[in-house]
């Protein structure tokens, strides 16, 4: 097989730097095999551009920095594989986030808020016994918790999602599952009444608008639809009876 | 906590809004489908659909509907507002969005809320229409058989699509369902009302140019 020239076309904007304007540069490289956009993305900063940012860390789809526009489609820049890609290449930030740079947002921030927001952490008023035996969890709601918490905040269910485009406040995808997964832990004393309080509203569940956006992208494949569907329904009913 | 949130802290209304939305929604995609089965009797003939008409008009049903399609579309209107990106830059934002992502969904959604305004003003004319005209197979006939034929045949299609988008939605949004599967037999039912209807319109104007 001959080898592929691979032509990039990459957001470059400093915020930094007031007078700059936004725009797509152009890069080529050659193609290797087995190389994904983390090592091409390497190379052009070594080779070509040393002032080009981007995230990386574990460049194994585990810490989530790497999330971007890959040809529009919100995903993991160390999990995609340059020969699944046509060969013009079109990188852009993830939407919704602090833009700090070229294909580098600052998700973190974002998140913070957000759990602090959906008081995304286990409310009980036992206190806690070190020397007690463990509480003993059924083996299906441990996988069910499992799944919600795999999520590793990248936020491309959040960049690709067109109401957190517009709704600065809204929790999206992300927020909602975060709170679905308290919601099945027994450990958390919480009634629906109190989960009704941080996301029955236009910024939670009912700010949804089921583009679907989410659950389509999400890398790691957490069913996104159906929590958000199984968060809708409880919050519907606890509203009801409000 | 800022005062309004303080004051509004009790959000059931927020849910309300929903389920109007929702359970409207869901009322005008049934009415849709009755209606559009009912029209098309005219493919019994022209007998078989003033027959009908006529026993909808003598047992009130007709006045029913025209009431009901009122108010439904009135509630419908009010809760979909708040959806539709009402600032110049919300606009922006969204059809770049669109553009950018290249999401099926994300285009449909889109395309509800252009087809949903568009047809504000078709069904307030269609209504109109069959209020001062009454129904009856020959006005029918006649009125497709005109430049009005090309009425009909946008907002066949673009009530069609709208329900179906906005049915999909709703049932992906709430319910316990595949996805894709639901998407394929939702795109299966539109293409055989859509042939249903465009069936009736063919009838009618055959109809209208024999006369």
């Amino acid at each position: 097989m001959s080898q592929r020239q691979l032509t990039f076309h990459i957001f470059r904007y400093n915020p930094e730097t007031p007078k700059s304007k936004p725009d797509m540069q152009v890069f080529m490289l050659p193609e290797e095999p087995g190389m994904t956009l983390f090592i091409a993305l390497n190379k052009i900063r070594e080779e070509q551009d040393p002032t080009l940012a981007f995230d990386f860390v574990c460049r194994a789809g585990i810490c989530g920095s790497c999330g971007m526009l890959i040809n529009g489609k919100p995903t993991l820049a160390c999990k995609t594989l340059t020969k699944n890609l046509p060969a013009e290449i079109t990188l852009m930030p993830l939407p919704v986030f602090k833009l700090l740079g070229d294909l580098s947002v600052d998700t973190g921030t974002w998140f913070r808020d957000v759990s602090l927001r959906t008081e995304a952490w286990v409310h009980t008023n036992k206190t806690f016994d070190p020397m007690a035996e463990e509480e003993r969890m059924s083996n299906e709601t441990a996988l069910q918790i499992y799944e919600a918490e795999r999520c590793i905040e990248c936020g491309c269910c959040i960049g690709g999602c067109a109401t957190a485009n517009i709704k600065p406040d809204f929790i999206g995808a992300a927020g909602v599952n975060r709170v679905g997964r308290f919601m099945i832990d027994p450990r958390d004393e919480r009634d629906e009444q109190a989960y009704y309080d941080v996301v029955g509203s236009e910024d939670g569940i009912f700010g949804c608008i089921g583009l679907m956006a989410c659950d389509d992208n999400c890398p790691i494949g957490i069913p996104l639809r159906e929590q958000l569907a199984y968060v809708r329904r409880k919050m519907a009913v606890a509203g009801w009876k409000r | 906590m800022q005062l309004q949130r303080a004051f509004t802290q009790n959000r059931k209304a927020e849910l309300w809004m929903e389920l109007v939305q929702t359970v409207s929604g869901l009322l005008l995609v049934g009415f849709l489908w009755t209606h559009m089965i009912f029209v098309a009797s005219i493919l019994l003939g022209a007998g078989a659909f003033n027959k009908l008409a006529h026993f909808m008009e003598q047992f009130y049903l007709l006045h029913l509907a025209v009431g009901f399609i009122i108010l439904t579309v009135g509630a419908h209107l009010g809760a979909v507002l708040r959806r539709i990106p009402g600032r110049w830059q919300e606009q922006k934002t969204v059809w770049r969005h669109a553009k950018i992502i290249r999401h099926q969904d994300t285009w449909s959604w889109l395309f509800q809320a252009v087809t949903g305004s568009a047809m504000l003003l078709l069904i307030i004319i269609h209504v109109f229409v069959v209020v001062y005209a009454g129904i009856d197979a020959k006005l029918s006939a006649g009125r497709i058989h005109s430049w009005m034929l090309w009425f009909y045949l946008v907002f066949l299609v673009m009530a069609e699509y709208h329900a179906s988008v906005g049915l999909y939605r709703a049932l992906v949004k709430w319910g316990f369902v595949k996805r894709h599967s639901l998407k394929r037999v939702l795109t299966v039912v539109t293409i055989c009302t859509i042939l249903l209807g465009l069936a009736s319109i063919w009838v009618f104007f055959s109809l209208g140019g024999s006369v």
